[in-house]
């Protein structure tokens, strides 16, 4: 079986027209919260993702599990039924790993039992041409006669970590899964949705997944459903989407509206040029052949976009682990002359403020410091620097009223700078701080060992100057839009434990 | 073509197998709707046109109408700066003449607006979004210049307002060159017009274009318009 991770053809060129009304309930909220799964195609062979998808049911799911495959026999010592006929209870959902050509038959067996939510990881449909579209409408049309919902074909299906719903057909030795947490992921291609899987999984203690969708060619359940249910659900408090078409960007957009009012939306677009150049009668026409209209319809809808990979994991750590700020003034804190100036050359390029400190601040410091370092903005702490007057700094800058985001800057390299010291003496903050705040640790071993506490602690870390401050800016454009449209701003930055 | 009911100027328009609107066919639509566009008269003889621009007062711009010139430009159908009945009386002969073999239907004679800030609104169809409007820097670089922003119609008035503010050359709008900062409340008004008009009549209309649209001391004007029309068919 050919698995088709990359989906090649779901942008469609007509646009719907606004939003249709909807059910009372959004489909998605049967497929994450279902009690049974029929698992169609179920293998007993290690290296099938057959296998894979079975052993993560059976070992983690909380609700029940059935096996299905012709063959019949037993899968880690759970029974594999030949016909889903053979089933007596009820079962309220499906996933179908099946080679293209039986998942209608799949299909008709999960109209039969009176499955209705279906996920469809098999690959071969409208990706690969002619014979596969023809499938396709195959799906579409016993969905449609039978009430079922699908998700899918031809992508890598839910994961939930909080349920133990794992449909990723990539083993946990290769890939490893994040813990339970505030974000959720829509993806149109199942390769990047995997592969950021696998970063957030690896990332401090691992706890960043509330729901995870990859819908490939969103037969049925598309971008716009998916951005609908995670909008509405309590425990999705960061949306990631990776898009690289819509098959309702006009719905999207009047969802978006809404949804970025409660909880950022974080969105790559990929495929930038699809609009591609065509013979127009206007000005306007010819302006608007590109993808300026995705950029300009995305903030009118408030929804933060990124253009590369380092950009989305950027913002998804800013956003997941620190505070929204009050305004756009800066302080950078920092023990390297070159990269406050870096930093500060960052915060002018992309309009931000440095902030100037509180005078009786500034009065204070200057007394308890060594009259070397320079007490302005950026605080440079220069080559002498020790993990006390770092903390130190932080500590008499932290309340400033005129200060609303930290970036916090260490060059370990000094003589006198105990990173241990330094690292546990900033543990106390990852408890207390209210204020916007990001880090960064350029070098090598040490910058790693930081890194890594900075993660332990829930704290957005950074590999360089530009990308702290460029976090910074993120976070206080969407704080500037919300304060725009007169909502507050959500908390969602966890305590670590 | 069988389609009953069609509103008046898109039934002539389609009657005479065009795929656009004139000039002076857009302004009514336009001005249906409360958008601003100078005193202007579609007119065929030249006497009157004497009459209309003294009516109006000088300085005028005079424009060919024709159901063959969609871009006036490339064919002279613009001229501005027309001062005096002496300078009309000659410009307008001339443009008859020289366009004699275009159908001319008339010439718009319409009073120029003082100088200002040349902006574009306007309206596409995105394969992806549908009907958006379109805001930018006008006038004859706007390709070059590229700096739009859009949102998707029907828009509300604080959308619009964003819109502006999303420009990249602010510097341009807030009074450039001895030039008054533009009147944004006034734009945003007109933005929201053209994105309703798109919506109001979508059945018809593929693109508009009003460029320039002119931001000068005395409010905010159209001064050259265009509605591309959907082929029925």
């Amino acid at each position: 079986m050919k698995f088709q991770c990359h989906v090649l053809f779901v942008t469609t060129t007509e646009h719907k027209s606004g939003s249709t009304t909807k059910m009372a309930e959004n489909p998605l909220e049967n497929f994450f919260n279902t009690q049974s799964i029929a698992i169609f195609g179920a293998s007993e062979s290690e290296d099938k993702p057959g296998f894979v998808i079975a052993e993560n049911f059976i070992n983690n799911f909380a609700g029940k599990t059935y096996l299905l495959n012709p063959k019949g026999g037993e899968i880690l010592g759970q029974p594999v039924y030949k016909s889903i006929m053979e089933i007596a209870e009820p079962i309220d959902s499906a996933v179908i790993i099946v080679p293209a050509k039986y998942v209608p038959a799949a299909m008709e067996d999960c109209a039969k039992k009176g499955i209705k939510s279906v996920t469809i990881i098999s690959g071969g449909f409208k990706e690969i041409g002619e014979e596969g579209i023809k499938l396709q409408k195959q799906i579409d049309q016993i969905a449609k006669e039978n009430d079922i919902r699908i998700i899918g074909p031809n992508c890598i299906g839910l994961f939930y970590p909080k349920r133990g719903l794992d449909m990723v057909f990539l083993p946990e030795r290769k890939l490893k899964r994040p813990t339970a947490g505030n974000i959720s992921i829509l993806s149109q291609s199942g390769a990047f949705g995997s592969a950021f899987l696998d970063i957030m999984g690896s990332l401090g203690n691992g706890n960043y997944l509330s729901k995870f969708v990859s819908y490939g060619n969103a037969s049925d359940i598309n971008e716009a459903d998916i951005l609908e249910y995670f909008g509405e659900d309590p425990e999705t408090k960061v949306i990631l989407a990776y898009l690289e078409g819509f098959n309702e960007g006009r719905r999207f957009i009047e969802i978006a509206r809404k949804v970025s009012l409660k909880k950022p939306i974080i969105v790559i677009k990929a495929n930038r040029t699809e609009a591609g150049a065509k013979a127009v009668a206007s000005h306007t026409a010819s302006l608007a052949a590109n993808d300026d209209v995705t950029d300009s319809l995305f903030k009118e809808a408030g929804i933060i976009r990124a253009y590369t990979w380092d950009e989305l994991f950027d913002c998804m750590v800013a956003f997941n682990s620190t505070l929204l700020p009050e305004g756009n003034r800066v302080l950078v804190i920092t023990d390297g002359g070159g990269a406050g100036v870096m930093a500060s050359d960052t915060i002018g390029t992309l309009k931000l403020e440095l902030a100037t400190i509180s005078p009786e601040i500034v009065k204070k410091m200057k007394e308890d410091l060594p009259p070397y370092f320079s007490v302005s903005n950026p605080i440079d702490l220069t080559g002498s620097a020790t993990a006390k007057e770092y903390l130190y700094s932080l500590e008499q800058t932290i309340n400033d009223p005129q200060v609303d985001a930290i970036t916090f800057i260490i060059i370990p390299t000094p003589p006198a700078i105990d990173v241990k010291t330094l690292m546990n003496g900033l543990k106390p903050f990852a408890k207390s701080i209210k204020k916007t705040i990001t880090f960064c640790a350029i070098g090598g071993a040490e910058a790693v060992y930081i890194r890594e506490e900075f993660e332990q602690m829930n704290f957005p870390f950074y590999p360089t100057p530009a990308r702290s401050v460029y976090a910074i800016k993120k976070l206080t454009e969407y704080a500037d839009y919300l304060r725009a449209h007169g909502q507050k701003l959500p908390l969602i930055r966890e305590v670590p434990k | 073509m069988t389609e009953k009911n069609i509103p008046e100027p898109f039934a002539t328009a389609y009657k005479e197998g065009r795929t656009f609107l004139l000039e002076h066919e857009a302004l009514k639509v336009f001005e249906n709707v409360g958008v601003v566009f100078p005193p202007n008269s579609l007119i065929k003889d030249v006497n009157d046109a004497i009459k209309f621009a003294n009516k109006i007062g000088y300085p005028v711009v005079i424009k060919a109408m024709s159901p063959k010139i969609l871009h006036k430009s490339d064919y002279k159908a613009v001229v501005i700066g027309v001062n005096s009945d002496k300078e009309l009386e000659e410009q307008f002969n001339d443009m008859k003449e020289r366009l004699k073999n275009f159908d001319l239907e008339g010439i718009l004679v319409e009073k120029q607006v003082k100088k200002g800030t040349e902006l574009l609104i306007g309206m596409n169809i995105d394969p992806t979004f549908g009907p958006v409007v379109a805001f930018g820097i006008g006038g004859i670089f706007v390709e070059a210049i590229q700096d739009v922003s859009f949102r998707m119609c029907p828009t509300n008035k604080d959308r619009a307002l964003r819109m502006i503010d999303e420009l990249k050359t602010q510097k341009m709008l807030n009074g450039f060159r001895g030039l008054p900062p533009v009147d944004r409340n006034a734009l945003a008004e007109m933005i929201v017009k053209i994105s309703e008009i798109a919506i109001d009549m979508e059945r018809y209309i593929k693109e508009i274009d009003l460029n320039p649209v002119i931001a000068n001391e005395d409010g905010v004007f159209g001064v050259d318009a265009r509605i591309i029309l959907k082929d029925l068919s």
